[in-house]
């Protein structure tokens, strides 16, 4: 086998895993939320998902629902409605969104209100912002949990950020996304069903995770490139 | 009680250290780093150089007590490679592995004097914990050639661009990929 055979081999277990994990959650534990989560669980044990071409945008657009019923709909591979907008700036934002860093409730609805179509989260202005987030979980809240528990950070917040990233996993080739996705995998309790208002958010979490291994197991699926490194063709990160 | 002195003293370093301490060019320090009664401390020696050693981030005002900084021997290519597991991430993406040393600042690998990077094949190392055993016990050599180049006239610094990418710990699965990329790089 070569290297890049080997991923592939290892994301696919992980999505048999994925799948197996899902099909033990207990959907009726997620309140209101229980009928999506037991509609997008059995999609992610049994059906492909969708492509990513509604992933994939040039552009910044709003729906015009809000980033937590876009998540859910674009998870269940909906329809959302779109309408073209100016993109917000990148600088002031960013800016509030560190100044909130202590206030998790906050953050969370600064991101929700930014990213109402929450692929917006992959143009190429919001680098910075991705690069954020993705620092966040995996320094910031990955500490708390691996020193303390999962109970020791606000889980709406971690959630939200999880699926923004995982949002961002579906076009980006740069695998430190995915692999934030397989870390908190692997450290997030099995059986972990959030106590927070927005619960669902792990099993939209668990969605986009499996498109993601999905799509970088099928050798058919060409990622929207916006990245500055060219893999060389022997490694295994070359999908 | 003699033989255990005698046994912790003849670790790797201890003895030179006792020695260093007896000769008073050892300095010990008793609170943090970036405390101020340790700055004081470290100011007034003037040291030119400091080698990074352990796990610390350090703030401004301790890497000012050394006159060219603190080096670090950094176990990924820079720039390219900044952060957490870079030589896993260097396997994992098919790149080469080595050592940079460069000067630190405040950030996580982004101080923008590189000494020198060298690639180091660790392809005959028989696991990722020993590839990266071989590869964190080369700093003294490392720093010994980056302070003979400092001593040099012909010393030009790399530039660490930041156009590199921040690396972060890697998971299980990709580092069990990781390992396959290695036994396979033999």
């Amino acid at each position: 086998m070569t290297s890049h055979e080997h991923l592939v081999s290892a994301l696919r277990q992980r999505l048999d895993s994925l799948r197996s994990r899902v099909e033990q959650l207990s959907f009726d534990k997620f309140g209101e939320a229980a009928q999506y989560c037991e509609t997008l669980g059995k999609r992610i044990v049994h059906e492909a998902p969708p492509g990513n071409d509604r992933f994939t945008r040039d552009r910044w657009l709003n729906s015009t629902g809000d980033c937590l019923s876009s998540l859910r709909e674009l998870s269940l591979g909906q329809t959302v409605e779109l309408a073209d907008a100016d993109a917000p700036p990148v600088a002031e934002f960013l800016q509030s969104l560190t100044e909130a860093s202590r206030d998790p409730e906050k953050r969370f609805q600064l991101l929700v209100k930014r990213y109402s179509w929450p692929p917006n989260v992959s143009l190429a202005q919001e680098a910075e912002i991705c690069e954020h987030l993705l620092m966040r979980l995996m320094v910031h809240d990955r500490a708390v949990i691996e020193r303390r528990s999962v109970g020791a950070v606000d889980a709406d917040d971690l959630l939200l950020k999880l699926n923004l990233v995982a949002v961002h996993a579906q076009t980006t080739s740069d695998l430190r996304f995915l692999d934030a996705l397989n870390y908190y995998y692997e450290l997030l309790p099995a059986d972990w069903v959030p106590p927070a208002p927005y619960g669902w958010l792990l099993v939209s979490y668990f969605g986009f995770y499996a498109r993601a291994l999905l799509l970088r197991t099928s050798t058919s699926h060409e990622f929207a490139h916006r990245d500055t490194f060219q893999h060389t063709s022997g490694s295994a990160a070359n999908l | 009680m003699k033989k255990h002195i005698a046994r912790w003293a003849l670790k790797a370093g201890r003895l030179t250290s006792l020695r260093l301490l007896f000769s008073r060019r050892l300095v010990l320090l008793s609170r943090p780093l970036d405390h101020p009664a340790s700055i004081s401390k470290l100011a007034a020696r003037s040291f030119d150089v400091g080698l990074h050693k352990t796990g610390n981030i350090y703030r401004q005002e301790t890497i000012d007590c050394f006159r060219l900084g603190i080096l670090n021997a950094h176990i990924g290519l820079l720039p390219k490679y900044r952060g957490r597991c870079v030589m896993e991430w260097s396997l994992l993406q098919g790149d080469p592995t080595g050592i940079s040393v460069f000067f630190i600042d405040t950030g996580i690998d982004t101080g923008p004097r590189i000494v020198f990077s060298e690639e180091v094949d660790v392809s005959k190392r028989t696991s990722i914990a020993d590839a990266k055993d071989y590869l964190f016990n080369l700093d003294a050599g490392f720093y010994r050639r980056a302070i003979d180049l400092l001593n040099s006239d012909s010393l030009t610094y790399r530039n660490n661009d930041g156009s590199g990418r921040r690396y972060y710990v890697m998971s299980k699965l990709f580092q069990a990929v990781t390992e396959e990329c290695l036994r396979l790089s033999k």
